[in-house]
């Protein structure tokens, strides 16, 4: 550590390559937090965790007993063992004794993006409740036709405030929380929708996995879905001559993925736009969005063949775009997990180590950019792959029953994961127990941590 | 306090980071255009060198710098890419010697994730295409069109995801990139794509290699007739092209950088990480490649970039140590050496470590700073102002004047030193033993004041007291002739150069003399309505000896006037306005008694004064007086802060003198002491020569070992380094050592080693409370290669005696000491996740011990600890800043506040009781601020971020201190409207934007930068045309005057 921080004294190592190698030195040495517990106040199992996007601070967890409540991951409520361990209760929960609250399981609970003003819950009761954080009081809700799965917002939207759900019910809806009504239904799955996951590269675009098999590619601001994820459609071959490709069928929707990838850069657009007073010639890089390709993309342009396309057997349960906002990771009630290229939308097939995931419930998975790992719930134990190699990195041992949910906050290195068995665990980089002061209970206290 | 900073550059960048050499300017000519992280440089190669051009800032961190030449055009364009993301296309303005933005775009991507070898920008040969790598897994491209212009681009994915290098081949039909990549297993490749630009996609190249050296990291394409791929590794350079493979192993070494020599590609230089350059060569039969050679020429700087200029003429780029020119020679020296080093150019970077010191105990502070690395490591003495170095004194009181005269016109040399007192004249000049002893000139009156004297053609002298004008042979020193004052007027101020003299007598009658052979002749006379306060007809223009000008300043009106000579007619009035009078006069200068100046534009040809400036250099009446050194002319304004002015880039710059109080000054050159000037300070004369004139002056002492950490301990007088010295080149073993060094001599007096593997990490000298000595207390850390983090380190404690380092007490501590701090009489020390603080404690045998108090942890890595009273502000390896309290009572260390953000903190400061800086792992300063009124818990318990700035350099370590002894306060919401008026008035090169450039930019977001102002945009309001200054003005409502006197008040800060 102290070599590389002369490094970066020096100028030897960029600072960011220095904080991507402490990040994944400490990624790789995730444990169960020896100094940290999340105190859950739940009495059902956990269903949805999230940390607020804007200061990585208010953990969201939402439980099947129908209530959802925030801890401060960053600061502790109180400290015991010698102050050693930090214990984190929840700030404030919401259940069935809230006048306004959920009748039945809480499947998804997440905050809104912009700020921790608002946060969203989704649940078995069929509503989809806005609550306001500093009143804990619903603001909004939204009556869908079954149950709610899942719900989720774009982490980018800087145009629309709409919460993407998946429900019972075939079509996947959007709630806009700036008019209180449905803003658009889509329409293509052929059963209820288990996960829903927004684009990391274009605030347009929303991609949902249903029980039918079918993960589907949607702009929101066309009709129709543009892409569905074929398994069979891999990359076998790749850069082949360039007259074979071109009549490759795929060749439109990939363009036009591509297109409303870039059109995400527009809300910068005013940036690009600079006073040239010189009479200097503007120089446009970003492909703007083609208008022919926009024309084809319409729903009725994609072939029937495309349409039935599945991306696993039986349910899709878990979906996850990757930071950089190239690839999908998808899972499945047939136990895969799948790496999808977003660009093309073809299936990577890298081949994942062997698991078990649960069939029932939709589970969350979580990704580490900077390690290139995704970490999945496999019933008890939640197992962190390698991205491009498919291997199992580490596994985490610690729920009694099966996992749900995890997230990873970036910010802090740190896993946490909630199961069926009402925790919260959290995992972190291990810390040696450094307690050099000249006192009787350093002793005791060594022995606690393994 | 304010919450605002102002943050300026005292000393440019000179970490050289790119270079390219092309016709840029002019088809004819060959330019070196150099790169320094946040500025270009582009100079001229001619027969006396490299002659700079331009020196322009740009807004952003220079990633990538080519040259290249679109189809039709004689020269080169330039391009350029920075870190955040914008691109420009520059081109040379013959005519105003500018750059014009030939294109400018930005080329960020929401997807994809930065690079984490850099960003690389390359352009094909044939000019077809721009190709960028910014993001791991894409590759821009930016076409070009027939006439050169930019198209739009488009990203081809790559799969290759740890891209090492990538390069365009030459003499490929279609643009051909060569890729050098590391795949899963850490294995190293080269693989080849063509580039479709139809279809905006890659197709498989024509050749591929796989399994390369492990350390292949650089890839040098090859230009025809030869083409193909140089791929240089530790251990073995390999020739790679579709038809031939060749390969040579070297001994191990890291190439940091290339330069071509020849341009059908047969000859390479290599520069290594040890700083060795090799030349590398390819043979060949015709245009098949037959074999590599490499030969060793010598020893530079550790080379960043490489740059052959022509004629073996070689520029030597370095991050690490100083640029330099270098000739190769045909011949090795005596050391086998076939470098010769011909110029070399300052580099402070990287400084990892500084200390603010007064070593001269003048209240002016110097920098020490932990200069360079490895091999080039040294401490640089970074000092404003201008220094005389003193060579002799004399004690003397009552200098009213003093002049130097020479003992025949032909001679070189000053030999006399005439010195004016109140009543009496004294001469002073060089014996042969080179010894200042007083002496008589026979024609000169040595019993009455001089008002003046000067060297006079024909070998004479002159010297005017108040009745006469006294013209003396400078060879028998007798007198010749005598021009004596009309009865009743005594003169009062007179003026002289080589053949003429003018002079004022009471009743403001002005006589104008002119010196002959032996003769001196009245040649016209003049009554002016006031008296006259000061003279000046100091030749400029063509002749050396005359001036066609005169410049009077005036009592009672306060005025000055340009008259012209010898006719003594008026040409320009200027009143000055106040109430002070006029004192001292050079041509475009004018001193008034309250200590400011004046300055104008004079016309030579017309006598008209333009451009009125002035500035405040003291409180005293000031005295100006032109020299020469290095052949320029500078004036040297002689008052209570002594000032000498001096142009640059056609403006006036003003530099302190490292003086207290100067009376008099005059140029002294003699055979004994060239190039020296005669300094009257406080009853004593002093003899001294001066340094070069520039604002810094930077003292290099080389260690040749790495220092990292510094300290200064006043009463010792010594320095205290933490260094790491690596033994040899061969098995790369470092020794970490403690260095003490006298700071006047910089000499190593004492050295304490360290154990193996023990690193020095921080270092401080302190006292502590109950004992009066003084000790150096250093923090090491046992950095073991099986270990991420150190688990062990010590606390050293030292006390200088008799020179020496002598260890009184260590404790053994359980990780790395990053951080050491004087804390309340007790030792403050940050170990890894922890601070800990130590008390020093009396043993019952008489020794002293550390024995731990209290700690408080919670940290990831507490790196950087600053404290103020019982305050400890925490900068932690990704967590900000955090505040803690010292409670005495309880004797215990508790969290009060914290910065929520997660910034990896790269050096903290405290700025006052409530408000801390910080420096982050982007490049970016914020200030926060303790909120000790918050209403509630959580708003007290949170700091609260009150600015933001993008500085665009890599902050090690703040100190507080100043090079200058004053800083006036400043007007914070008047500057700032002065900083959005100037954004809009100058273009930043490239059209970059000012206004994103200092945003505050990390990878959660972008904000516009708040409370902090850029003073190198504010301060180059002095650079600008009058027009633009006058844009401005009406701008922020302030006349131009004022503006700049405010701006250079500024500048009077560094």
């Amino acid at each position: 550590m102290w070599k590389e921080i002369g490094d970066r004294e020096m100028g030897k190592i960029r600072p960011n390559s220095f904080s991507s190698w402490i990040k994944s030195n400490r990624i790789s040495n995730l444990q169960l937090s020896n100094n940290k517990d999340i105190v859950s106040p739940h009495r059902g199992s956990i269903n949805s965790l999230q940390v607020d996007l804007t200061e990585g601070r208010y953990l969201l967890s939402g439980a099947s007993d129908a209530s959802a409540a925030v801890y401060d991951v960053q600061r502790a409520t109180n400290y015991e063992g010698n102050g050693l361990i930090a214990k984190h209760k929840c700030l404030f929960s919401v259940d069935k004794q809230h006048g306004k609250g959920h009748k039945y399981a809480i499947s998804s609970a997440i905050w809104y993006p912009v700020d921790t003003g608002l946060f969203v819950t989704g649940s078995y009761d069929h509503y989809i409740k806005v609550w306001d954080t500093n009143t804990t009081q619903v603001v909004m809700n939204f009556k869908m036709p079954g149950k709610v799965y899942r719900t989720a917002m774009s982490p980018l939207a800087t145009s629309h405030m709409l919460i993407a759900a998946g429900t019972e019910d075939v079509q996947v809806r959007l709630c806009d929380i700036a008019s209180g009504a449905f803003a658009h239904t889509l329409s293509g799955h052929r059963d209820g929708v288990m996960t829903v996951e927004w684009s990391t590269s274009s605030e347009w675009v929303l991609i949902t996995g249903g029980c039918d098999g079918a993960i589907r590619f949607w702009d929101i601001r066309r009709a129709g879905c543009f892409l569905v994820l074929d398994q069979s459609q891999s990359q076998l071959g790749r850069r082949p001559p360039v007259l074979a490709r071109s009549a490759a069928n795929k060749v439109s929707v990939s363009k036009s993925l591509s297109a409303g990838q870039n059109s995400l850069g527009k809300p910068r657009a005013p940036q690009k736009k600079y006073a040239n007073g010189h009479g200097m010639k503007q120089l446009t890089i970003g492909r703007m969005p083609a208008k022919s390709s926009a024309r084809q993309r319409l729903h009725p342009g994609m072939l029937s063949i495309q349409d039935r396309a599945t991306a696993h057997y039986g349910a899709v349960t878990g979906l996850k775009v990757t930071d950089d906002g190239m690839y999908l990771l998808s899972a499945g009630s047939d136990s895969r997990i799948k790496l999808w290229d977003l660009e093309s939308g073809y299936n990577t097939l890298v081949n994942f180590e062997m698991v078990r995931l649960q069939t029932s419930k939709a589970i969350q998975l979580a990704i580490s950019q900077e390690t290139a790992q995704v970490f999945v719930p496999c019933m008890t134990v939640v197992k962190a792959f390698d991205i491009w190699s498919g291997k199992m990195s580490l596994a985490f041992r610690g729920h009694y029953e099966s996992v749900n949910c995890c997230w990873f906050s970036s910010q802090d290195q740190e896993l946490y994961t909630g199961g069926n068995d009402r925790q919260i665990l959290v995992w972190s980089p291990c810390e040696p127990m450094t307690d050099d002061t000249d006192t009787a209970h350093t002793k005791d206290q060594d022995n606690w941590s393994d | 306090m304010s919450v605002w900073n102002y943050v300026v550059t005292a000393h440019k960048p000179t970490n050289v980071t790119h270079s390219c050499v092309g016709n840029f300017t002019s088809p004819q000519e060959l330019n070196l255009i150099v790169a320094k992280c946040t500025r270009i440089e582009i100079s001229l190669l001619t027969q006396q060198g490299l002659q700079p051009m331009l020196d322009v800032p740009i807004y952003g961190r220079i990633a990538t710098l080519e040259l290249f030449r679109p189809h039709g055009e004689t020269q080169d364009f330039l391009f350029i890419s920075t870190e955040r993301y914008k691109l420009c296309v520059l081109q040379w303005d013959a005519e105003t010697s500018e750059l014009i933005t030939r294109a400018m775009g930005d080329v960020s991507d929401r997807i994809g994730r930065p690079t984490d070898n850099g960003q690389i920008g390359i352009i094909d040969p044939d000019c077809r295409l721009i190709g960028l790598h910014l993001y791991d897994g894409l590759f821009k491209v930016i076409p070009f069109d027939n006439r050169g212009q930019l198209k739009e681009a488009f990203n081809i994915r790559l799969e290759e995801l740890q891209v090492l290098d990538i390069k365009f081949l030459y003499g490929c039909l279609k643009p051909t990139i060569v890729v050098l990549y590391q795949d899963n297993k850490d294995a190293r490749h080269v693989k080849t794509y063509e580039v479709a630009l139809k279809e905006k996609d890659f197709v498989e190249g024509p050749w591929s290699q796989n399994n390369l050296d492990n350390g292949a990291d650089l890839l040098i394409p090859v230009p025809p007739p030869l083409c193909g791929v140089l791929i240089i590794g530790e251990e073995t350079i390999v020739y790679c092209s579709a038809n031939a493979f060749k390969a040579i192993p070297i001994k191990p070494s890291i190439t940091k950088a290339y330069g071509r020599v020849d341009a059908d590609g047969s000859r390479y230089l290599l520069g290594d990480h040890a700083g060795l350059l090799h030349l590398l060569v390819i043979t060949h039969e015709k245009e098949k490649v037959t074999g590599l050679k490499i030969e060793l020429l010598g020893e530079t700087s550790i080379a960043s970039t490489i740059s052959y200029l022509d004629n073996a003429f070689v520029f030597i780029g370095s991050s690490y140590g100083d640029s330099q020119l270098i000739k190769l020679n045909l011949q090795p020296d005596a050391k086998g050496s076939f470098v010769e080093v011909l110029d070399t150019y300052v580099n402070l970077g990287p400084i990892v470590d500084f200390c603010v010191v007064d070593l001269e105990r003048q209240g002016q502070g110097q920098v020490v700073t932990c200069s360079g690395a490895y091999k080039d490591g040294s401490l640089r003495i970074v000092r404003n102002g201008i220094g005389i170095n003193e060579q002799a004194s004399v004690e003397l009181q009552g200098i009213k004047g003093m002049w130097s005269l020479r003992s025949s016109t032909d001679d070189p040399f000053d030999t006399f030193l005439v010195v004016s007192f109140i009543s009496e004249t004294r001469i002073l000049a060089m014996n042969l033993e080179d010894v200042l002893e007083e002496t008589e000139i026979d024609g000169f009156n040595s019993q009455v004041q001089t008002l003046f004297c000067h060297d006079v053609v024909y070998n004479q002298l002159v010297q005017v007291t108040s009745s006469s004008v006294r013209l003396v042979s400078s060879i028998s020193r007798e007198l010749w002739d005598e021009w004596s004052a009309p009865s009743g007027y005594s003169i009062n101020v007179a003026t002289a150069n080589a053949t003429q003299i003018l002079l004022a007598t009471g009743g403001g009658h002005l006589v104008y003399l002119e010196f002959g052979d032996g003769k001196l002749a009245e040649v016209k006379h003049a009554q002016l309505e006031y008296e006259i306060s000061c003279l000046d007809i100091n030749p400029i223009g063509e002749n050396p000896n005359s001036s066609q000008l005169a410049a009077i300043g005036m009592w009672t009106d306060i005025s000055v006037r340009i008259f012209s000579l010898p006719h003594l007619n008026l040409i320009t009035k200027e009143q000055l306005g106040g109430e002070i009078i006029p004192r001292s006069i050079s041509y475009l200068l004018c001193a008034l008694g309250d200590g400011h100046l004046l300055n104008f534009q004079l016309n030579l040809s017309s006598g008209e004064l333009t451009d009125r400036k002035k500035v405040s250099l003291g409180t005293q009446p000031i005295t100006l007086r032109t020299f020469s050194s290095k052949n320029s002319t500078h004036v040297f304004a002689a008052s209570d802060r002594p000032t000498v002015i001096y142009s640059s880039n056609k403006k006036l710059l003003y530099s302190n003198v490292n003086l207290k109080e100067v009376s008099h000054m005059c140029p002294f050159n003699s055979a004994a002491f060239p190039d020296s000037l005669a300094i009257a300070k406080e009853g004593e004369l002093t003899i001294g020569t001066i340094d070069d004139i520039q604002k810094l002056h930077i003292r290099t002492i080389p260690l040749g070992e790495h220092a990292r950490r510094i300290c200064h301990q006043e009463q010792s007088r010594t320095f205290a380094i933490c260094s790491l010295k690596t033994q040899s080149s061969a098995d790369e073993s470092e020794m970490h050592l403690i260095r003490l060094m006298d700071d006047q001599t910089f000499d190593f007096i004492s050295t304490y080693p360290l154990d193996t593997f023990e690193y020095g990490c921080s270092i401080l000298s302190c006292s502590f409370s109950d004992d009066t000595n003084v000790y150096y207390c250093v923090g090491t850390a046992y950095v073991l290669p099986e270990e991420n983090e150190p688990t062990k380190g010590r606390i050293l404690v030292f006390v200088v005696e008799d020179g020496k380092l002598q260890l009184i007490a260590e404790k053994e501590t359980k990780g790395a000491v990053y951080s050491l701090n004087a804390f309340n009489g007790k030792l403050l020390a940050a170990i890894n996740q922890k601070i800990q603080l130590y008390k020093w404690m009396l043993r019952e045998d008489g020794t002293r011990e550390l024995q731990s108090e209290c700690g408080h942890h919670g940290h990831i890595l507490a790196l950087y600890v600053q404290t103020r009273g019982d305050f400890i502000v925490v900068g932690d390896l990704m967590k900000s800043i955090s505040l803690l309290i010292y409670k005495h009572e309880e004797g215990a260390i508790e969290e009060r506040a914290r910065d929520y953000n997660a910034n990896w903190m790269s050096a903290v400061e405290i700025l006052d009781d409530d408000i801390y800086l910080g420096a982050e792992n982007n490049f970016n300063l914020f200030t926060v601020r303790k909120n000790s009124e918050g209403t509630t818990d959580e708003e007290r318990g949170r700091l609260e971020v009150v600015g933001e700035y993008h500085l665009g350099e890599f902050v090690n370590r703040f100190r507080h201190g100043s090079l200058v002894m004053r800083s006036p306060d400043s007007d914070y919401i008047f500057l700032e409207k002065l900083q959005s008026s100037l954004r809009k008035v100058i273009k930043g090169v490239g059209g970059l934007s000012h206004e994103q450039w200092r945003s505050f930019n990390n990878e959660k977001r972008t904000a516009e930068a708040k409370n902090f102002l850029d003073g190198d945009l504010i301060e180059s309001f002095l650079d600008l045309s009058r027009g633009k200054m006058e844009e401005i003005s009406k701008a922020v409502n302030v006349s131009v005057e004022e503006l700049s006197k405010r701006v250079e008040e500024l500048t009077r800060l560094h």
